[in-house]
């Protein structure tokens, strides 16, 4: 009896270590095939194209950093500290950006400020300009990408640094002040290497962004290492050189992860405890009231409202392909089909890993539950290789030979990407609801006689049951968005919205695009309603 | 002469290796008695009552029921399965129950008969009126009312009370003592009341052991 139980034990907690095991294995093959052999197309990389994606990408990074440190720092300083007007509207809407993938925008801007794009042809007519007149500089180069994710990706460091600047007690900035600081030398001596870490937790997430991002830099034909391992998947058909080349991707984000839990870790040296005392807020009038709202406008008009407007403007002057057509339709259900099936194995992961948490004081489930957290940061093209190797490992050894049985170009390799991916939005969302809920009730529970399946089903899931559904809609609007691994991954013929968005766009038909790249903005917006409601319930002292 | 229903022999208890809260600590506990636990923050007063109701396991040491072992170094029963009732100090009423089917909760039967069984408990509480309140519209006292009413409803030979009345007010403390008193006697229920107030122990308990540096000193009352 006691053995059976101890077994029973065994195999409930042995189910995460199952999903360990396949979150690690696409990452086990790619860093293998670094220890196998270095074929033609590498050496063809080497000499030729790799020093240039190494080159590219690294001016990405530094391009991409420093204009979302100006954006992101900048309208969390001003937010925080001035009373301008619409104050409390932008504070939430500048993150508005978030729901746009760099991709979209990326498609919006050559839309907008191609030769012919509705920028200059605007231009053109209000200054009766002659037709081959440019006034917009072409976009479809490395500035186009650093200044699309920018403005795409810099509320990640808006996002951080807020927080870091609403927990800074006014004490600390009085203090300075005493000590004869001027207020720019309060700004860049005091003020900002106090929220350091959090700038720099909120700038890794950027960059791990930018790496991984595939359509944007596809799009304005920039060379970076993530188009590498496209071409040479896609082009060569050299899954090999792929791995190899994925490996130093794997690596480059892996620097920016650490680097960011490590910052993260470091974060609370900058809240003050008890002693905290709300940040006075300056009130502003006239000349500098009117260029703080610019400043703080700008980024959200560039990310957000812009290709809004010219996406609205495609779908509804130019309904080539509208919302209604058989070909979105089908695209819709399918990633809606693919987000359900994610989320739901995702959320209902979460809640087994960490109601498995709650009732066992080990570290290992703990540790299990952190580092399948960390899916998130994985380049979707470096997964996608990764469980391509995999599945064809199992197909010739197992499944095909056992069982006549096929997984690559299955909609399972698909899944399983998504949920390596998402994983960590449902266990934040999970966890975070059962935090809220007292040990006490479990303890009483069980001496009621209830079994945990009991203490589960009857009182976990109902009061958990805000949280659940947070979770699936986050994932759900998460997937949405996920275009490499979907590309590399898809069964044949099987699209998705940012499939289809994808595919018009690379064929230059962005009316076509329009329509599916609203869907999945619109889609995208969810998550930014409860990212806001965070932002409003973080102040210290906020009701 | 009344049996015995617990016995707790040279227990000891630690949360991590190098802390240990307790050691070689023995006491009993007859049929319809009601034991009262003092000693100050700290000491082990709550670990106790997690060992006995199966929450904690026991470094060594041996717990009783009946006769037969519950928890030893060997053999543990699971929470579950010991039938023990446990009021803590906490608000810990279900939040999406209603006060009634709080006490239902841990009840077997047909529907019919927990409503009836739930009812007459909440009735000897006198807590009937709100029976289909949520717990977030009742009071403290109300809550442990009802809190007090699940414990018991389902019948169990022993109820643990970890400092039940601590975060009430004097006179509402006063009554709600009093009536749990009443009813552990008329249900011949045995408890042990966890607290650290020498009045409210003598008042309620039939016997009484203080914990102090890990020891065992029975109180005269």
């Amino acid at each position: 009896m006691v053995i059976k139980s101890y077994l029973l034990d065994f195999f409930w907690k042995s189910i995460p270590l199952i999903f360990l095991f396949l979150f690690l294995m696409p990452l086990i093959f790619i860093l293998l095939s670094l220890f196998g052999e270095f074929g033609d197309n590498w050496n063809h990389l080497i000499n030729y194209v790799l020093p240039n994606y190494i080159l590219n990408s690294i001016y990405l990074i530094i391009g991409v950093s420093l204009l979302s440190l100006v954006l992101g720092v900048g309208t969390a300083w001003c937010i925080t500290n001035y009373d301008f007007s619409f104050k409390s509207w932008l504070e939430w809407a500048v993150i508005l950006p978030l729901a746009v993938p760099p991709y979209i925008l990326a498609y919006t801007f050559t839309g907008l400020f191609d030769s012919y794009g509705s920028a200059n042809e605007l231009i053109r007519t209000i200054f009766n300009l002659e037709n081959n007149y440019i006034f917009f500089p072409n976009v479809r180069n490395i500035y186009g990408a650093i200044i699309v994710f920018s403005f795409t990706l810099y509320p990640y460091v808006y996002l951080t640094t807020r927080m870091a600047l609403l927990n800074q007690s006014r004490n600390l900035i009085e203090a300075g002040k005493l000590l004869g600081l001027s207020n720019r030398s309060l700004f860049f001596k005091l003020a900002i290497p106090l929220v350091r870490p959090a700038i720099i937790a909120g700038l890794a997430l950027v960059i791990m962004e930018t790496l991984s991002d595939f359509g944007a830099v596809e799009h304005f034909a920039v060379q970076t290492l993530a188009t590498g391992i496209f071409r040479t998947w896609f082009g060569m058909y050299d899954l090999n050189t792929a791995m190899q080349l994925s490996s130093m991707l794997l690596i480059f984000v892996t620097f920016f992860l650490f680097l960011e839990r490590y910052e993260r870790n470091k974060m609370s040296y900058s809240y003050s405890g008890s002693t905290f005392k709300k940040t006075n807020q300056i009130k502003l009038r006239g000349i500098k009231n009117f260029f703080i709202f610019l400043f703080c406008f700008l980024p959200l008009f560039v990310g957000f409202i812009l290709p809004i407007i010219e996406l609205t403007n495609w779908a509804i002057f130019y309904p080539s392909e509208n919302f209604f057509s058989k070909n979105i339709l089908i695209s819709f259900f399918n990633t809606i089909f693919l987000g359900i099936i994610a989320s739901i194995f995702c959320t209902f992961f979460a809640l087994y890993i960490n109601f498995l948490k709650r009732f066992d004081r080990g570290y290992l489930l703990k540790f299990t539950s952190q580092f399948l957290s960390l899916g998130y940061a994985l380049p979707g093209l470096v997964l996608a290789v990764g469980i391509i190797e995999f599945f064809s490992f199992l197909d010739k050894n197992f499944l095909n030979y056992f069982l006549n049985v096929i997984l690559i170009g299955s909609i399972l390799g698909l899944i399983l990407a998504y949920i390596i991916k998402s994983f960590a939005l449902a266990n934040n969302t999970i966890e975070s609801g059962y935090i809220r809920l007292s040990n006490s009730l479990d303890d009483v529970s069980v001496t009621l006689r209830k079994s945990k399946l009991e203490i589960f089903f009857k009182i976990h899931i109902p009061l958990m049951k805000t949280s659940i559904l947070t979770s699936l809609i986050l994932v759900v609007s998460e997937i949405i968005k996920e275009l490499p691994a979907t590309l590399i991954l898809r069964p044949f013929n099987f699209d998705t919205l940012a499939v289809t968005t994808y595919i018009y766009a690379a064929e230059e038909k962005m009316y076509e695009a329009a329509s599916p790249a609203m869907l999945i903005v619109l889609i995208g917006l969810v998550p930014i309603f409860f990212l806001s409601r965070i932002i409003r319930d973080s102040r210290p002292g906020a009701k | 002469m009344k049996r015995e229903i617990l016995s707790v022999n040279s227990l000891s208890f630690e949360y991590t290796k190098d802390k240990e809260i307790f050691s070689n600590i023995s006491f009993s506990l007859n049929e319809g008695e009601i034991l009262g636990i003092l000693g100050p923050s700290g000491i082990g007063k709550s670990s106790l009552l997690r060992l006995i109701v199966g929450l904690e396991r026991p470094k060594t040491g041996k717990i009783f029921y009946f006769g037969s072992v519950l928890s030893s170094t060997n053999i543990f029963v699971p929470p579950n399965k010991r039938g023990i009732g446990l009021v803590v100090q906490e608000k810990v009423l279900f939040p999406h129950l209603t006060a009634l089917e709080n006490v239902k909760f841990g009840l077997k039967g047909s529907n019919k008969d927990k409503n009836a069984k739930a009812l007459s408990y909440l009735k000897l509480l006198k807590a009937e009126q709100f029976a289909s309140s949520y717990p977030n519209s009742l009071s403290g006292g109300q809550q442990q009312r009802v809190a007090i009413a699940r414990a018991i409803a389902p019948g169990p030979d022993l109820v643990l009370l970890d400092e039940p009345f601590s975060s009430l007010d004097k006179d509402l403390r006063e009554e709600l003592r009093k009536e749990s008193k009443e009813l552990f006697k008329k249900t011949n229920t045995s408890s042990i009341l966890v607290t650290h107030e020498l009045d409210e122990a003598k008042e309620m308990c039939d016997k009484i052991i203080e914990l102090n540096e890990g020891k065992v000193n029975y109180l005269t009352i």
